[in-house]
């Protein structure tokens, strides 16, 4: 069996005659947490859709489970739109077995498994309410739930954290690492980076419709200049001393006096390194501080690197 | 296959479960009845109106205006009796209850009661009429209606004077000058040197009319109402046939919007291919309405079969009625343009809600395709009358109206040739809009396309023209 569960091969798709999706490539690997993100309109949602078959690629080729994706592998998938919705006039246990029946499971072991299921989400006590009744995050647990009814190999969670409280946020993070657990693959679409960081093992970075990065979150990190803060009382030239570091830049001063600095670091430079210049040149420093750099601003990074700056970004 | 059961079986039970369904399953029936019973109801429930008569001439004008108006009234039995005896045959019981029913009824109104006026002259009446003072009746004390004033001059010409504060109810008024309009005639007619008698004779003249039919010889070529029937039957499934397909696609249309404002789509969309959303939707809707046919169907023969057995006993031919519903020869081929129809416009309905978020979206595309729908009810009444109009000739081999156009010219026997030729035109044109249908759904679906792409497809065309 493949390790590769989804492969996107030079992908391309317009509409009206512009491009959503360019010449992307992508493989998602078996057990695998992979982060899909990019600003709005970046192409993420076509790309799934391309995925799952719903629409056609115009160029490349797309292979789900080693095959062009049709009604046998999508029900191997579990796939959570970014619009969504449900019946809202039907109960929820029902809605549960009718998205399970869908995807081929009996209608008596949906039921079993839609009860466990919101069991374990606290959500038992609404299994023969009506959808309508439900409070948003609610309802995004049991879409959720429709999702994974029919145990799927491959889970694809188009936008999941979008319209959740960050309490609801936390409980989505929580299911999506024990299914991952649980040995399923996972491809989740995000413009917020913080969660991508916390769960993915592998991120694909995509704007206007091209892919601009590949690999792991300690890759993309690795992409952003590392960044050192500095305050002193003495009246050094930093600009020169540090130079050979990386990029040296003075902020305004400190409202006690203090003057204040920043250097992107340079490849190969060691903050450690700058620390012992300054104490070696016998600089007064009031603040020395190493930034870790975060998902978000190898993000920014790149995008802003790739030319495709003014979208929006969380 | 599996999606699409599960879909039809989602839909099906979404519309069957609801009180609502059941609701308007019943109230079809419902409102027939108060079709027909709401006139008998409204005619009954009118006021008794009370006037008086004063008649100057001492009498003459009062007499003849009696007169008059009985020999109006045994002539509208007559054309009764005449009518009745067309629709259920010459049947001594129907006809003596008839006769009972005029005799108690139709000979006095009702609705209008002579009494004693109160007062001769308008003066004395106006407080009565203007509803100061009332009139001692059977029923109470009620308001005058109307205060009438014959006179005659010396050349003979009548004057009618009638007070009343009622300025609409004009039945009495009418009445009266008619009854008094025949009085002069005659009276006029004796001057001049006819005879009595033959006045009478005169007035007692009718042609007969003998309505035959050429394709048949000998006393059975007679045209009964029994021939008129499947004329009328198909007409009748014909507009049936379209409130139906118009009421249940407007329910595909309704439950797509609320799915597509809802984003329920999106996810139907991840576990289905559209094709079979969109079948299954229209499978679904098309077991509510043969759910619904069923029903109304079971009543009709129900209530079919009781009016036979009780026109049995009366030997009346209600039966040819009964026969001209349920004459397969009708039934099938309703079905069958019921299906194709149904599919049709059922997919175009399901194509424009998947384009609108609300229905205020869905009402800009509606209007044209609303304004097409309504085509067909204006040409189902001329192809009643006139079966051979070219414009209803034409119009069938438009393949939108064709299952109503048609069904209604199926008792009329139209050539083979038409039969096949629209039928088999109407079946490729079904194929085409519903592929066509299919790709819209799907770009809606999708959130490719809305309404205003199609507008645009318009705008656009109206560019190249210019």
């Amino acid at each position: 069996m493949s390790d590769t569960i989804l492969r996107l091969d030079r992908v391309s798709k317009q509409f009206k005659g512009q491009y959503a999706v360019k010449d992307v490539s992508l493989a998602v690997e078996r057990g695998q947490i992979t982060g899909f993100l990019g600003p709005n309109g970046a192409g993420k949602t076509t790309s799934l859709r391309m995925s799952l078959g719903i629409l056609t690629p115009d160029q490349g080729k797309v292979e789900l489970f080693g095959k062009t994706p049709g009604a046998s592998t999508l029900d191997r998938v579990g796939f959570l739109p970014e619009e969504r919705g449900i019946y809202r006039r039907m109960k929820v246990i029902d809605v549960i077995i009718f998205f399970g029946r869908l995807k081929g499971v009996e209608a008596s072991e949906a039921r079993k498994r839609g009860l466990k299921m919101l069991d374990e989400f606290d959500l038992l006590h609404a299994a023969e309410q009506k959808v309508k009744t439900l409070s948003k995050g609610m309802a995004q647990k049991v879409q959720i739930i429709t999702t994974l009814i029919h145990q799927p190999e491959f889970v694809i969670l188009d936008e999941p954290f979008s319209g959740l409280d960050p309490v609801n946020q936390k409980a989505l993070e929580r299911i999506v690492r024990a299914q991952a657990e649980a040995g399923r693959t996972i491809l989740f679409s995000t413009h917020v980076m913080e969660h991508a960081e916390r769960l993915c093992d592998k991120i694909v970075l995509i704007a206007k419709g091209n892919k601009i990065f590949d690999g792991t979150v300690a890759e993309a990190l690795g992409e952003v200049p590392r960044r050192v803060h500095l305050e002193t009382t003495s009246e050094h030239n930093l600009l020169a001393l540090l130079a050979p570091f990386g990029e040296v830049r003075r902020d305004e001063d400190a409202r006690d006096g203090s003057h204040c600095w920043t250097i992107d670091m340079g490849a190969g430079s060691d903050a450690q390194d700058v620390l012992k210049a300054c104490v070696d040149a016998d600089v007064k420093l009031t603040r020395f501080e190493p930034v870790r750099a975060h998902l978000h601003d190898a993000f920014v990074h790149l995008v802003e690197t790739h030319g495709h700056g003014e979208e929006e970004t969380a | 296959m599996r999606a699409i059961y599960l879909i039809a079986r989602r839909e099906f039970l979404s519309y069957v479960a609801t009180w609502g369904f059941w609701l308007s399953l019943a109230s079809v029936p419902l409102f027939m009845a108060l079709g027909f019973g709401l006139p008998i109801l409204i005619e009954s429930s009118q006021p008794t109106r009370y006037y008086v008569m004063i008649d100057e001439t001492g009498g003459r004008l009062d007499a003849a205006y009696q007169a008059s108006v009985e020999e109006s009234r045994a002539r509208q039995a007559e054309e009764m009796r005449e009518a009745v005896s067309e629709l259920v045959g010459d049947n001594p019981q129907v006809t003596a209850a008839l006769d009972q029913q005029m005799a108690t009824t139709m000979l006095d109104d009702g609705r209008y009661v002579r009494v004693d006026p109160p007062a001769t002259d308008v003066d004395g009446l106006r407080p009565y009429l203007l509803g100061e003072r009332l009139l001692d009746t059977s029923e109470g004390e009620m308001p005058l209606f109307a205060a009438i004033y014959l006179r005659q001059d010396a050349e003979g010409g009548i004057e009618i004077e009638y007070w009343s504060a009622n300025l609409t109810d004009g039945v009495l008024r009418s009445e009266i000058r008619g009854a008094l309009r025949d009085y002069m005639r005659a009276e006029r007619l004796l001057a001049a040197g006819v005879s009595g008698e033959m006045l009478d004779e005169a007035d007692s003249l009718r042609p007969v009319v003998r309505e035959l039919n050429p394709e048949r010889a000998g006393a059975d070529a007679a045209v009964t109402a029994s021939d008129r029937l499947p004329v009328v039957v198909a007409i009748g499934v014909a507009f049936a046939l379209w409130v139906i397909i118009f009421s249940v696609v407007n329910m595909l249309l309704t439950a797509m919007i609320e799915e597509k404002g809802n984003k329920v789509l999106e996810m139907m969309m991840s576990s289905a291919r559209h094709h079979e959303i969109l079948t299954g939707k229209l499978f679904g809707v098309a077991a509510v309405s043969f759910t619904l046919l069923a029903f109304w169907g079971l009543l009709a023969f129900g209530g079919g079969t009781l009016a036979q057995q009780a026109a049995a006993s009366a030997n009346m031919p209600i039966g040819d009625l009964i026969g001209a519903i349920f004459n397969p020869g009708l039934l099938v081929p309703a079905l069958g343009y019921f299906i194709i129809g149904y599919f049709m416009y059922g997919a175009v309905f399901l194509a424009v809600g998947s384009l609108c978020d609300t229905l205020q979206d869905a009402q800009t595309l509606m209007s044209p395709i609303m304004l097409i729908m309504m085509v067909p009810l204006f040409l189902v009444m001329v192809a009643a009358d006139s079966p051979d109009s070219p414009i209803v000739s034409i119009a069938s081999w438009v393949p939108v109206w064709t299952p109503f156009i048609m069904l209604a010219r199926l008792p009329q026997d139209p050539s083979t040739m038409e039969l096949l030729g629209t039928t088999a035109l109407m079946l490729v044109t079904a194929v085409v809009v519903i592929w066509g249908a299919g790709v819209m759904f799907r770009m809606g679906a999708l959130n490719q396309a809305n309404q205003e792409t199609i507008k645009n497809w318009f705008r656009f065309g109206k560019k190249q023209n210019a």
